[in-house]
């Protein structure tokens, strides 16, 4: 059982060294823009004036050298959090974040204590 | 006349749904086996006369009677015939008229065919069924009625929306009403049940085919609807996360959890009020999409005309069925003791559950989370698909594990029937994707783990093929469709090309190993509107493949809209997507070209998920 464990931990290791290194993506920041005059579209996905606009800026910004995380907090400065589509992890938005998981881990807990209080005792 | 015909129709309904109510309720006092015949002449009838409603408002379109105001706001003379059609559905009000038809049908069917079952429990379902006819009728009549006039009388209609003027969007409604109007008669069936104490396995078997063909529809429903996003919206993807898609989803999944819960009842008569919970949560979730949909509370692609009060009426029967399920639950709860063994077959169907809820809540928080940090807090903020990618995608590789080992129990019994199988099969999975790795281009680590897991789940599915005697082979075809899906999602994904650049008539331009050529432009009149058709020729340098693409920018007369119409090349190995947009004041276009590769087969694996439905479908009626 041991073996097994650790040579699958060896393969899976040996993949992932291949993995790609993440470098500042400008379609990845795209997609997680709300085009503001549009409904419910992406910059990534809009044609509007505005997302060409946002487009223009972000690459400037990212010709500056500037961090994902700081164009983010430029951006939601000057036109708010709704702009974001992958919501900041705030006090306002803690318990979006921490409820699908908090779901997870009573679930598992459930079936745990189930199976411990159902099954055959040995 | 023919709203006259109509309105007259819809309150003949309302009367045989009292009627019926009526009989049953006089039926259930004597003491026999036997429902009057009366009753299934009355649903016929019923049947009938719903049918009729329905074809004097898609009479009404294809006239074009403009003496209807939703004809008038939804319809134009010049429209082609088969949108005029599909237009009676492609509105609030239609809709609800289909709903009210897949409603009856689903009603007179499940009573005809459950003839081996308890006259009480048949009984039950239909009078609580015909509770939500009638609910239903009175939404129609009193805030939505398709058949209400116009005076005076307009000319000429206002014309249908030209997004909606789509042969997918014309069959995704019907499929997806199935689907999640479908879910009603288990509902019914699941009070009825708790009404009639009618609660061993045999319940589940009256069921169980009506939650697989409302389970194949749905899936077909939003495959329906991602491909015609695919095509029409113009961004390339097809699934965005969007509150009304969203929706959608809710029903699949707790219809998903239901169909496995549902086993567990069947085989060893276990979570029986598991699973009457989740028949009810399935309805309830598609009345609360439709609440979300047509209320105008959510921001989204899918606009319908917003209004109110028909919100707020959706909200109180929703609030009606809520209670009226918490208390019957209440009153006939009873813990139940049976044995259940870690490594037994009902564990990981608990297990399956486990994340269906998962997801189901998941995408519940998210879809409603800034309504209420909106209300609360007058905190605007989106919830859109790096949330849902960011939370979702590392738990769907646990549950793809489990999804595959899953099956390699047993009923009751506490062990693994093949576990050294599993490993090697798991060795493979991580050599191919290895393999993948090396010969394309590598990606990040949750990449990684998705396609190793989803490769794992599709073969250890299709080991199973070979195992004798092969017990259940509509859950392999959708196992291994499931894990193709994910597999070909997660390539598609990382191996996406995305070029976006302006060109003008004429020119030429040359981006990594792609070659685009601006040939020619061209104006078409078509008889409801008018289209700019694009030439523009793409060859990859590398591999020495030349296209022709067509991108169309189309301008609608009634109403008059602009739309961008992408221009796709598929084949078995990729999509060549291309849309081009005007520049104001330029000469210019905005061209997007997109390679996505696989695309088809993320479709062909949902069209393989429902059939393992269809195809279970077929065997529980053989059986039963």
């Amino acid at each position: 059982m041991k073996l097994k464990l650790f040579s699958i931990i060896f393969f899976l290791s040996i993949n992932f060294c291949f993995a790609a290194n993440q470098i500042v993506d400008e379609n990845k920041i795209y997609k997680n823009l709300r085009c503001l005059v549009c409904q419910g579209q992406s910059v990534a996905d809009s044609n509007s004036d505005f997302a060409q606009t946002l487009k223009m800026v972000v690459k400037d910004l990212i010709g500056q050298e500037k961090t994902e995380e700081e164009i983010y907090h430029f951006l939601s400065e000057k036109y708010g959090d709704w702009i974001l589509y992958k919501p900041k992890f705030n006090l306002e938005n803690f318990f979006l974040w921490f409820f699908p998981y908090f779901v997870l881990i009573t679930g598992g807990f459930i079936i745990v204590f189930l199976i411990k209080k159902r099954s055959k005792k040995v | 006349m023919l709203s006259n015909i109509g309105n007259l129709l819809l309150f003949l309904n309302i009367f045989f749904s009292c009627l019926i109510i009526n009989y049953s309720f006089n039926c259930l006092k004597i003491s026999d086996n036997i429902i009057f015949k009366k009753i299934f002449q009355i649903g016929l009838l019923q049947c009938t006369a719903i049918l009729i409603c329905f074809f004097t408002l898609v009479s009404a379109f294809l006239v074009s009677d403009f003496s209807l105001i939703t004809v008038y706001q939804n319809s134009h003379s010049l429209k082609p015939i088969f949108y005029k059609i599909s237009g009676t559905w492609g509105n609030h009000e239609g809709s609800l008229l289909l709903w009210v038809i897949i409603l009856t049908f689903f009603s007179f069917l499940f009573l005809i065919f459950n003839k081996k079952h308890p006259k009480d429990f048949r009984l039950y379902t239909l009078i609580i069924q015909n509770f939500l006819i009638l609910g239903f009728l009175f939404f129609i009549i009193f805030n939505s009625n398709p058949f209400s006039k116009i005076d005076p009388i307009p000319n000429e209609g206002l014309g249908l929306n030209p997004i909606l003027q789509d042969p997918a969007l014309a069959i995704h409604p019907p499929l997806l009403y199935v689907g999640f109007v479908g879910s009603s008669i288990y509902f019914s069936a699941a009070m009825a049940s708790l009404i009639t104490n009618y609660s061993n396995k045999f319940f589940a078997i009256s069921i169980k085919s009506w939650v697989l063909i409302s389970w194949a529809f749905q899936t077909l429903g939003i495959l329906i609807g991602s491909i015609w996003a695919y095509y029409e919206l113009g961004w390339g993807g097809f699934w965005f996360w969007d509150p009304v898609e969203n929706a959608s989803l809710l029903p699949w999944f707790a219809m998903t959890a239901l169909m496995h819960s549902l086993l567990v009842l069947e085989k060893r008569n276990l979570l029986y009020f598991w699973t009457i919970i989740l028949c009810l949560l399935t309805f309830i979730l598609s009345v609360t999409g439709t609440f979300l949909v047509r209320s105008g509370i959510l921001n989204s692609v899918h606009t319908f005309a917003n209004d109110p009060s028909r919100g707020i009426f959706i909200l109180i029967f929703l609030s009606l069925m809520i209670l009226t399920s918490i208390y019957f639950l209440f009153k006939k709860y009873k813990p139940i003791n049976a044995e259940i063994n870690s490594n037994s077959r009902e564990t990981f169907i608990l297990i399956n559950n486990w994340f269906m809820m998962f997801y189901l809540l998941t995408v519940l928080l998210g879809t409603l989370y800034p309504i209420f940090t909106d209300v609360l807090t007058n905190y605007k903020i989106s919830v859109g698909p790096p949330f849902y990618n960011a939370v979702i995608i590392p738990i769907v590789i646990i549950f793809l594990i489990f999804m595959a080992i899953g099956p390699q129990t047993k009923w009751i019994k506490n062990k693994f029937s093949n576990l050294k199988l599993s490993f090697f099969i798991l060795c493979g999975a991580i050599f191919l994707n290895f393999v993948i790795i090396n010969l394309f281009r590598s990606y990040s680590i949750i990449s990684n783990l998705v396609i190793i897991s989803s490769l794992f789940l599709i073969m250890s599915s299709f080991f199973d093929i070979f195992k004798k005697p092969l017990i259940n082979f509509p859950r392999i075809i959708s196992h291994i469709s499931f894990g193709f899906l994910i597999f070909f999602i997660g390539l598609n994904h990382n191996f996406s090309e995305e070029k976006d650049f302006n060109l003008k008539l004429g020119e030429t331009i040359q981006i990594d190993n792609y070659n685009f050529v601006f040939q020619d432009l061209e104006l078409f009149q078509q008889v409801n509107y008018k289209a700019v058709v694009g030439k523009i020729s793409v060859s990859d340098t590398k591999t020495k493949e030349k296209r022709m693409l067509n991108p169309e920018i189309r301008i609608y007369d009634n109403p008059q809209t602009l739309t961008y119409e992408a221009s796709i090349q598929t084949n078995f190995f990729r999509d060549y997507y291309l849309t081009m947009s005007n520049i104001d004041r330029s000469e210019y276009y905005n061209i997007k070209f997109q390679k996505k590769p696989l695309m088809i087969w993320i479709w062909i694996s949902v069209i393989m998920l429902s059939f393992g439905g269809l195809l279970s479908l077929f065997r529980n009626a053989k059986h039963n």
